[in-house]
Order: C-alpha cells, then sequence, then structure tokens
C-alpha cells in the first residue's frame, strides 16, 4: 500500500498488538506515483512519533524510509539496523499488560433488566424524546422513542444491529425533558456495550486513533511522559491536596494541530492561573484517559481498567480535590468511577466550579478591564449530565468588561456540538456545528467560550474545514474557559492574547 | 340539653359547599371555612363544565347563595384552621380569622370603595392576567358579598374609608381566634395548580403565548380579564391556531406527580369546545397521550369535538415550543407519533399547557393539626381506597373531593355527600349514645 495509505491508527494498533516496532517504508519524495502521499506520509509519520513519545512506547520504535523496489540493498541494511536497534531497546513494554478478559457483564444483563435499571420499562411512547433528538430532526431514521419500543418489545437484535444506536450523541437533552426520567444515554451505554460484545461496532472518527490512545493506555505497562508541556517556570507538586486532571490535552494538541487548536493552551492556562494563587497542583506523570469515550463507545474492559489505574494514582497522590478542565473527566471522576468503584476520597470539581470559588473567595482579582461580548456553550456532560450551569457563567461575568450574552438555546436546553465519544462524526454533526455556531454569531458576540475541549476541538474542525456554506455567517472565534480567565489575568505569553487584552 | 349537632367543613368548593348543604338540609349546624375571602373554589373560576357545557359560575352561584342564607350555615371565610381537640362527637376547633379590615355587618358590596382605590394589583381570582384593586372583591359573584381589605399591597391611603357611604372600613380590625364545638369534620381543601416553568421546554412565564389551563379559562371567560375576547396573551391579536398540550408534569416520574390528574383529557376538548364556539375558523390541536374519557358521556364529547368543532387530536408529548421573537408565535416540535414523523405546528398563536393537579401543600399542615395522614402524592389518606373511600383513621373526620383523590365535579359532588352522609351517621350515633336511645 502506498506510505500515504498508512494512517497512525495503524501503527498503534500494531504496538497495541505487541509489535516492539514499525518500519514504514515509502517511496522517494519526488516519485510518488500519486504526487503527495509520501509527503502525507512524512507528516503522519511525524504526528504518531510523538504520540509514541507521549506513551512512554517511544518514536524510536517508528521508522519511516524511503526505500524504492530496486533498492534491495538498502531495503535489507535498513531492516538490519532497525532490528539490531529495537534488540538493545528490548521488547515493547507494553505487550506484557496485554490481557484478555471475559465477557464484560453488561453482555450478561438480560434487556429487561437493563429496561428496569434505565426506567425505560415506565416508557408512555409519547413522543418527547424524539422530538427533541438533534439527531432525529437531522436524521428521522434515528429516533430514541423507536430504540426504547423496540427494546420494550423484546427485538434484541433489532436493537443491537441498528445503525442509529451508534448515532446518539447521549447528549441527556432527552433524557433531561423525559416526564419518566428514562435513563436514555445509560440505556445507550449499555447497549452499546452488548453491541461490541457481539462484535458489532460504531465508527470511531479520527481514523480510531483516540480509542487507539486510550486502549494504549489502559494497558498497566504504559509508562508515559506526558509532562512534556509543562512551562519551565510552572510549580507542580508530586503530592498534596489539590491535583490538576489535565485529561487527554496533550494528545489533542499533537492529534489536532491541524485544526487551529492548541488544547494544551487550556492546561498551561489553568496551571498558570492556579501558581497565580499559590497553588501548587500535583500533576500525574502516567496520568491515564478517563476513559469516557471507550465507555460510551461499548468497550467497558478497557474502562474500566483505566478507571481503576487512575483511581490508584489519584489516591497515592493523597489528593482531597481533583480539579478537570474536561466535563468528561469530570463526570466520570465523580460519578463513573464511584459507581464502579464506591464513593472516591476526594472531591472532583470541574475548573469552572474551581474558579468560581477562588473568584468568590477573592483569591482572583483581574486587573483591567476586558471591553467583550462572549457567548457561552454549555458542554453536555458539564449542563446536563452534572447540573454544572452556573459556575462557568459566573466565571465569565466576573470578568470585568465582559459581557455575557446567551444564544436561545441555553443551559439545560443548548444545542450539543455534534459529536461525543469521538463516535461517528459525520454529516449531522457538521450540521449541528454550523447550525450551533450560526446561533453564536447571531448573539454578535466576540467569542465562543466553551468550558470543554472537544466542544472547541469539534467547533474548530467545522470552521476549519470546506463546507457548502457561507463561512461569514457562522465564523466566531472559539476559546476555553480557563483560558479566557489566564488571558483576563495576562498569565499569557501568547503575543496576541496580550494585545486583545490591551486593546 | 341536646346541642344542635355540628360539622365544620374544610374549604368552600364545590365539594365543601355540596357537604354543606346536605348537612344543613338535615337540620345541622354548619360551619364552611374557607382561607380566601369567598366561598366557590376552583369552580367559580371556570368558564364552562363538561361533558354538559354548562356556564359553570351559573350552575355554582345559586348554591354558594343557598350556602350564605342558610340559617344552619355559618360561612368562615378568609379563615384558617388552628387548633383541633377532641375526638368524634366532641372537637374544640380554633379557627383563625383574618381581618377583612371591613365591617361584615356595614358592607354592602357595592365596589365604590375599589373604584377610588388607586393600588392595583395581580387578581388571583384571574391567575394574576387581571388586576384588581388593594380593597377588592374577588369576582363579581362572590360569597359573602363584602370587600376584603389585602393589607400586604395597601398603602393606607384611607380614600377607601372617606368614599364608602356605609362606613364599613375599619383598619382598627384585628385577627381574631373562634372556638367552635363541633361533632364532625369534613376536609374538602381541592387542588392546586402544578407551575410548568420549571418544564422549561415548554417556555411558561418565558413566551407569553403560553397560558396554563386555568389561566386560559379565566382568559376566554366573559367575567375574565378580558372580557371573555379570545386574544393572543401576547399582543391582543386575533388567534388562528390554539394548540393544548396534555400531561404537563402529569404521569411523570421526575416533574409534578406521578399521576393522572383525570380532568385534562376533557377540560382540553371543552376548551377546545369554547374556542370553536368563540371563533369558529380558528384551528385547535390538542396534543395527547392517551385520552381518557371514561365517564357517562365523555367518549361522546370527544366524538361531538371531532365530528362536529373539527378539533384535531394529536398523540404526542411535544419535544419542546420556541418563540418567535419578532411575532412572538410559538412551534410545537413533536413527534406524531402514529405516523413516526417529526413534525413542527408552526405559527401558533396559543398554547395552552394542561398542567399536572396536585392536592395543596397545605394539606401537610391541616394534616398535622387535625392528626391525620397524608399519601405520598399529598392526598388525604382513607381507611380504605375501595371500601372507605371518605374515612380517615380518625373517627368523625372525612375526606372528600380532589383532596382524596383525582376526580371531575360530579365525583367531587358525589363523594361530597357520600362524607356528608357519612358524617351525619357518626353523629346519630353519638347523640344516641348520649341520650341513651336505641339506634
Amino acid at each position: 500500500m502506498c506510505s500515504g495509505r498508512v494512517e497512525p491508527v495503524f501503527v498503534l494498533n500494531a504496538f497495541e498488538n505487541g509489535a516492539d516496532g514499525v518500519l514504514v517504508a515509502g517511496c522517494h519524495p519526488g516519485d510518488c506515483h500519486y504526487r503527495s502521499g509520501n509527503q502525507h506520509a512524512e507528516k503522519r509519520i511525524e504526528k504518531t512519533k510523538k504520540l509514541l513519545d507521549l506513551l512512554g512506547i517511544g518514536s524510536d520504535r517508528l521508522r519511516l524510509e524511503w526505500i524504492s523496489a530496486a533498492e534491495g540493498e538498502k531495503f535489507a541494511s535498513v531492516i538490519k539496523d532497525f532490528t539490531e536497534k529495537l534488540r538493545i531497546k528490548g521488547p515493547n513494554p507494553i505487550g506484557k499488560g496485554r490481557q484478555s478478559l471475559p465477557p464484560h457483564r453488561a453482555a450478561r444483563e438480560s434487556i429487561h433488566d437493563v429496561l428496569k435499571r434505565t426506567k425505560a420499562l415506565y416508557c408512555q411512547e409519547c413522543g418527547k424524546c424524539s422530538s427533541s433528538c438533534p439527531i432525529t430532526r437531522l436524521d428521522p431514521a434515528y429516533s430514541p422513542r423507536l430504540t426504547v419500543e423496540k427494546a420494550l418489545m423484546g427485538l434484541e437484535n433489532a436493537v443491537l444491529t441498528d445503525k442509529g444506536l451508534w448515532s446518539c450523541l447521549t447528549c441527556y437533552l432527552c433524557r433531561q425533558r423525559c416526564p419518566l426520567d428514562i435513563e436514555y444515554d445509560e440505556l445507550i451505554r449499555t447497549f452499546r456495550a452488548k453491541a461490541a460484545n457481539n462484535g458489532i461496532s460504531g465508527n470511531c472518527s479520527h481514523e480510531g486513533v483516540p480509542f487507539s490512545l486510550s486502549r494504549l493506555m489502559a494497558n498497566q505497562e504504559t509508562k508515559q511522559s506526558r509532562l512534556a508541556w509543562v512551562p519551565q517556570d510552572a510549580q507542580v507538586a508530586k503530592a498534596g491536596e489539590i491535583l490538576y486532571f489535565v485529561g487527554c490535552l496533550p494528545y489533542f494538541n499533537i492529534a489536532f494541530d491541524d485544526i487551529n487548536v492548541k488544547n494544551i493552551d487550556i492546561a498551561q492556562s489553568m496551571l498558570r492561573v492556579l501558581n497565580s494563587v499559590g497553588i501548587k497542583p500535583v500533576l500525574l506523570e502516567n496520568e491515564r484517559c478517563c476513559g469516557h469515550d471507550l465507555s460510551f463507545a461499548g468497550d467497558q474492559e478497557s474502562y474500566e481498567r483505566l478507571a481503576k489505574l487512575n483511581m490508584a494514582a489519584i489516591n497515592e497522590s493523597h489528593a482531597s480535590t481533583v480539579i478537570t478542565t474536561c466535563p468528561e473527566c469530570y463526570r466520570t471522576l465523580k460519578t463513573d468511577y464511584a459507581e464502579l468503584l464506591g464513593q472516591p476520597k476526594f472531591e472532583v470539581l470541574h475548573a469552572s466550579e474551581f474558579l468560581a470559588s477562588l473568584i468568590d473567595q477573592g483569591r482572583i482579582k483581574f486587573p483591567g478591564k476586558t471591553d467583550m461580548k462572549v457567548t457561552y456553550q454549555d458542554p453536555c456532560r458539564l449542563g446536563r449530565h452534572m447540573g454544572v450551569f452556573d459556575s462557568p457563567r459566573k466565571v465569565i461575568t466576573s470578568i470585568p468588561g465582559v459581557e455575557l450574552v446567551e444564544m436561545t438555546r441555553n443551559r439545560e436546553g443548548a444545542l450539543c456540538c455534534g459529536v461525543s465519544a469521538w463516535m461517528g462524526c459525520g454529516r449531522h454533526s457538521k450540521q449541528m456545528q454550523v447550525e450551533r455556531l450560526t446561533e453564536a454569531k447571531g448573539t454578535a458576540a466576540d467569542l465562543l467560550v466553551t468550558a470543554c475541549p472537544k466542544c472547541q476541538i469539534h467547533f474548530n474542525c467545522a470552521l476549519s474545514e470546506k463546507l457548502p456554506v457561507n463561512k461569514e455567517d457562522f465564523a466566531i472565534e472559539t476559546c476555553d474557559l480557563s483560558v479566557l480567565v489566564a488571558r483576563a489575568l495576562n498569565l499569557t505569553q501568547s503575543p496576541d492574547s496580550t494585545e486583545r487584552i490591551e486593546k | 340539653m341536646s346541642e344542635k349537632p355540628s360539622v365544620l367543613i374544610i374549604g368552600g368548593g364545590i365539594a365543601g359547599i355540596q357537604a354543606s348543604l346536605d348537612l344543613a338540609g338535615r337540620g345541622m349546624q354548619v360551619y364552611v371555612l374557607e382561607e380566601t375571602p369567598t366561598i366557590g373554589g376552583r369552580m367559580a373560576q371556570l368558564d364552562k363544565t363538561f361533558p354538559t357545557m354548562d356556564c359553570s359560575i351559573c350552575i355554582l352561584a345559586p348554591k354558594m347563595m343557598e350556602c350564605s342564607r342558610h340559617p344552619n350555615i355559618k360561612l368562615l371565610t378568609y379563615s384558617e384552621l388552628k387548633e383541633v381537640n377532641g375526638s368524634v362527637g366532641n372537637f374544640r376547633v380554633r379557627i383563625h380569622q383574618k381581618p377583612r379590615y371591613v365591617d361584615e355587618t356595614k358592607c354592602t358590596g357595592c365596589g365604590v370603595c375599589a373604584e377610588h382605590c388607586p393600588v392595583e394589583v395581580p387578581n388571583e381570582f384571574d391567575m394574576n392576567l387581571g388586576m384588581r384593586k388593594a380593597i377588592y372583591m374577588p369576582m363579581p359573584q362572590a360569597v359573602p358579598r363584602l370587600m376584603t381589605v389585602d393589607k400586604e399591597n395597601c398603602i393606607e391611603c384611607k380614600l377607601c374609608t372617606k368614599m364608602c357611604r356605609a362606613g364599613a372600613v375599619d383598619f382598627q380590625q384585628q385577627p381574631r381566634d373562634v372556638d367552635l364545638k363541633v361533632g364532625a369534620i369534613i376536609v374538602a381543601t381541592g387542588f392546586d395548580q402544578y407551575d410548568p416553568s420549571e418544564i422549561v421546554e415548554y417556555g411558561y412565564k418565558k413566551s407569553k403565548n403560553v397560558l396554563t389551563a386555568l389561566e386560559f379559562e379565566r382568559w376566554v371567560c366573559a367575567s375574565g380579564p378580558v372580557a371573555g375576547h379570545l386574544l393572543r396573551p401576547a399582543d391582543g391579536g386575533i388567534p388562528k391556531k390554539i394548540a393544548f398540550i396534555q400531561c404537563v408534569g402529569s404521569r411523570s416520574r421526575k416533574f409534578g406527580a406521578p399521576f393522572c390528574s383525570s380532568v385534562c383529557c376533557m377540560y382540553a376538548t371543552k376548551e377546545a369546545l369554547i374556542i370553536r364556539e368563540h371563533a369558529p375558523d380558528v384551528e385547535v390541536y390538542i396534543f395527547y397521550n392517551e385520552l381518557r374519557a371514561f365517564g357517562k358521556g365523555f367518549q361522546e364529547f370527544i366524538n361531538r369535538a371531532r365530528e362536529e368543532y373539527g378539533v384535531k387530536y394529536i398523540r404526542s408529548r411535544p419535544g419542546e415550543i420556541t418563540e418567535s421573537p419578532v411575532t412572538n408565535s410559538l412551534t410545537i416540535w413533536y413527534d406524531d407519533t402514529l405516523t413516526r414523523q417529526i413534525k413542527s405546528l408552526t405559527e401558533t398563536d396559543l398554547v395552552v399547557l394542561c398542567p399536572a393537579l396536585l392536592p395543596r401543600d397545605s394539606n401537610k399542615k391541616l394534616a398535622s393539626i387535625m392528626g391525620i395522614e397524608l399519601d405520598e402524592c399529598g392526598f388525604f389518606k382513607v381507611v380504605h381506597p375501595l371500601l372507605a373511600p371518605v374515612d380517615t383513621p380518625i373517627p368523625g373526620i372525612y375526606v372528600c373531593g380532589y383532596c382524596q383523590s383525582p376526580k371531575d365535579i360530579p365525583d367531587s359532588v358525589a363523594q361530597a355527600s357520600a362524607a356528608a352522609a357519612r358524617a351525619a351517621e357518626a353523629l346519630t350515633l353519638v347523640q344516641a349514645q348520649r341520650t341513651g336511645e336505641e339506634v
């Protein structure tokens, strides 16, 4: 195959399966039969190498060489050299940690028990869910009501093989409005786990990289080195009261560098803000993905492994407060881990809650004035799932000169950014993103503030993509809440942002 | 000495009125305790009744009048229950009477005072859609026909004192406690409407053209805030499309109440008919879940609404109602569950939410005063829901009407008569025991 076809996930999958090294051999630059295949390969391999460094697997286990079909000798010498180097380096550490597990308990739960546990047995088939669902509005073939009805009729096979099972955003809007409080998000999560046990899975966006990374992190032998982003002058601790759970930001920063979003800004901003009020937070060198996405994509085994590893690491740090900048980590650490492993010894706070309390205590004081109109995107996990609506608004409106203008659909009724758990980003996701960005633009705000790194990724993706619509109608700058606060406190070195503050 | 047997009735709605007339007719002394300045209750607020389409106040007012004129009935309006002691045949009851600041013996209810009162506040009787003065009569047919000063909003300009030709306004009035001895007590406190503003997707209190059913009753009532003209609340325009939404907070495990309020399918149909009678060209939609038309003549009533009046029934609980910021018109998003299509009803001028009807919050206080219990929904508990539906566990205390379980007017009236009969039976027994007569 053309080296340009070698997606990062192919390489990651090889390591997941225990490979000690991966060699990608392509045609020499200028010799590509498809003009630019090898140029793509170069970019992709470079990106993949960075991911491997973060994962602690090491970029030197991946090699890209230009070897034409006529260069047998070069091929032999490269292979020889690479295998020799790998021999010295030793086997892929995570090869040892691979384990096969019996089918997850979700597979054993009867459909009746699932319906009972999620309260779907009370369904009155009123259709409030389906008429609220943003996906059903765009694609009537999928309907939460019909999914429940099929399950109530006992048509397990029909439910598990339905493509719609993977369309759901688990955005909670239907559950929010359901008069019977049917836990639709949980129903979908369980059905997906059941489907996965039957060998059915949905499509992971970004060619499957996010899931592969999470699964690699779920391997207990994985020893990441993920703190390279921490600025030289920043204060961090190995153990202490307050822990900042960074989430997958270092990975996102590499994976999404092409859509004009610097995710690591969020982590750096949060760290600087914490330092500025004298907090020296614990950062975990080997923090792992919280497992939210795998859990909502049917891979309960990997999720549970991640949960146990993270829980042990946090407990070891003796932290009593865990702060997250990601609403998915927030939900997962706060409620899902508690359900799985019992009530943790630490309190989990989303950055917005922590920042709001710092403002309340007078520990954050904003210098100067930032004349700006902003609007705010309620992340599904933070808002509807966890009920945090006020803290982010409080933080925003505490910044002198910043005016918050609400979109028509806000708080409980906010529209999802179009993708969740990296499942099936497609036409409908883009439609939703354009719709939401248009709504944001319609408020005449200068900035769309989010409190979720993924919302920002998804909006920026729509903004950077070529779409058959007029960009002017929805082009709006996005910014994470922590970054907004850091900017307002002049805690950022980025020249364009300082400019903004002075202006 | 043989005292006249007496009964206290808590609540001056249709159930309380019926029970009091029954007992007074048997020669017993009846006290009707009512929290508001007038008896009449919820039925007095309704425009019409189902399935007969009677004018509600027209059939109720004569009964209210009968209550006030009956020599055996004493109305204790604007009053609250404070204390109950004793047992069947010998309850000692303390009632707290709030001052009206109007001398009941002098006031003729002419209303001149209200004409001159400079303070305007929302009228609770009109579900706060219309205005009243700080000295007011809740409705034209109020019984007793007395003015009441709303001290909270009164600015004490004393203009009313000056204008009253009967010299009835008396700002010196003090609250007073009345002690009564009664043989039995009947509780008939009725219902409250669930406030659907927490169901944010329906926009109640945000979108002006979204009303609750009781608000709509007042809105289309000739004695209501807009004299019964069918108008759009937002701008007074003429509506062309009106929709009703059923089960707003009822049959819900999250908002409002888990039970069915039992009357909404029918009153929505009644209100739909009222609309079509007012303006035959208005399109009327009723979003329902299950049409519960279980009473005599009810299914026929719905059939008539469909056949003769062209009311459209859609099986769905809509997902959301959005308001146009320009026209204030509403769009209702719904899943037509019979055709499985996601649709929207656009340019709707008025949406009437049919909220859960809840037993009153104040039942808690009443129950603790009387030593009786409420069930998990707030209805008064009875000895047996099937075989002793009006008997509380305390002999001599009975319940009837909506506060016992969801029901409509005819059922409330029937149950009120049942409670009256049970009270009379108990008192006859007590009387007989006292005098040593054989029963």
